[in-house]
């Protein structure tokens, strides 16, 4: 159901690979709330992914950007506000990756280079983009930027691996930049922490469908979808959530405050 | 070994990170050389830049070893 929350609205969206992505269920929901945006993704996602046939369906242009390079940032944000024809007002950074999960590089037993690779896209990419729609003046007063993380930036997950580092990296970043975006220009910035989602990245996380029952077992409200992720997204996108800033927002049916609950306690009872 | 095979070793090499002995014509990418379906698109990019080329997709799909990815190469070019 559509309530025209981001009507005249322009954005950017990162990060959709196929319609499992949350990025493209956002892009999605996006239209269909009336907002106009900017596809993006670095050229070997688009390459895998299907980001052509999202941007037939929305309307939207796709410029090809590596969140990790600061030429195409900048390349990405003049030319959205030319195609958009103005300033932005919410933009979504989905993107993340590790190359020491990728190459079943233990905890323990990271290969450095890869820990830095993965950090650069999966964390300090978030930084560049703020920094560049700061610099750029790009976002209009009360702009939203949201990232997506995950709560093992608080928790122990073991085969979340160096990603946990980097979404601790990312939710920081989040609060510091939404202090200064926020005092110079009313712009908010959140990351949501959402259930894991059987999206092409999460499905390469180790024992991953176990662990995506146990959470849905460990939630009230069983595991947030992608969809509803995307519903929540457009809220914080929407001029309803205007002083929300610096948070990272849990999205996850109750997950993160339950300790345990009667279904997983039954599973131990003899 | 001709100059493209060995061209197309060298970009193996440094985007899997194996030892160039590994890199042989039979050697599978994902099978030999631990390369994930990222790893796979990669090196066709590569391959594409480097030999100013286009692989299409449905043609990328049959190049799953070393030798078959200097077969196309040496037949496109």
């Amino acid at each position: 159901m559509a309530y025209n929350l981001l009507k005249g609205k322009r954005g950017i969206i990162f990060g959709a690979l196929d319609e499992n992505s949350i990025a493209w269920k956002t892009a999605v929901r996006a239209h269909e709330e009336g907002a106009q945006f900017v596809l993006t993704n670095a050229p070997i996602a688009m390459r895998m992914g299907k980001i052509k046939e999202l941007a037939e369906m929305t309307g939207a242009e796709i410029i090809p950007a590596d969140a990790t390079n600061i030429e195409d940032l900048e390349n990405l944000v003049e030319k959205s506000m030319e195609i958009l024809g103005g300033k932005l007002d919410f933009v979504l950074h989905s993107i993340g990756m590790s190359v020491n999960v990728r190459k079943g590089r233990a905890y323990t037993d990271e290969n450095y280079s890869f820990t830095e690779k993965g950090w650069d896209v999966s964390a300090l990419s978030f930084h560049k983009v703020c920094q560049t729609l700061y610099k750029k003046d790009a976002m209009n007063e009360w702009g939203s930027v949201v990232a997506l993380t995950y709560m093992a930036a608080q928790r122990t997950f073991p085969d979340y691996n160096d990603m946990a580092d980097n979404k601790a990296y990312l939710e920081s970043i989040a609060r510091s930049f939404g202090y200064f975006f926020g005092k110079d220009k009313k712009v908010r910035v959140n990351t949501i922490s959402q259930s894991p989602t059987p999206t092409t990245a999460g499905q390469g996380v180790k024992g991953f469908d176990g662990f995506l029952a146990y959470a849905d077992m460990m939630s009230p409200l069983g595991n947030a979808t992608a969809d509803d992720c995307a519903d929540y997204t457009i809220s914080l996108f929407s001029d309803l959530t205007k002083k929300v800033t610096m948070q990272n927002l849990f999205h996850d049916g109750g997950f993160s405050n339950t300790g345990v609950s009667n279904e997983v306690m039954d599973k131990f009872m003899s | 070994m001709s100059d493209i095979a060995s061209r197309v070793k060298a970009i193996i090499v440094d985007k899997l990170g194996v030892d160039e002995n590994e890199v042989v014509a039979e050697a599978s990418f994902t099978n030999d050389l631990g390369a994930d379906s990222l790893d796979t698109v990669e090196l066709i990019m590569e391959f594409e830049k480097e030999f100013d080329i286009q692989i299409p997709d449905d043609q990328a799909e049959n190049i799953a070893t070393v030798g078959q990815a200097i077969k196309y190469i040496e037949e496109a070019k």
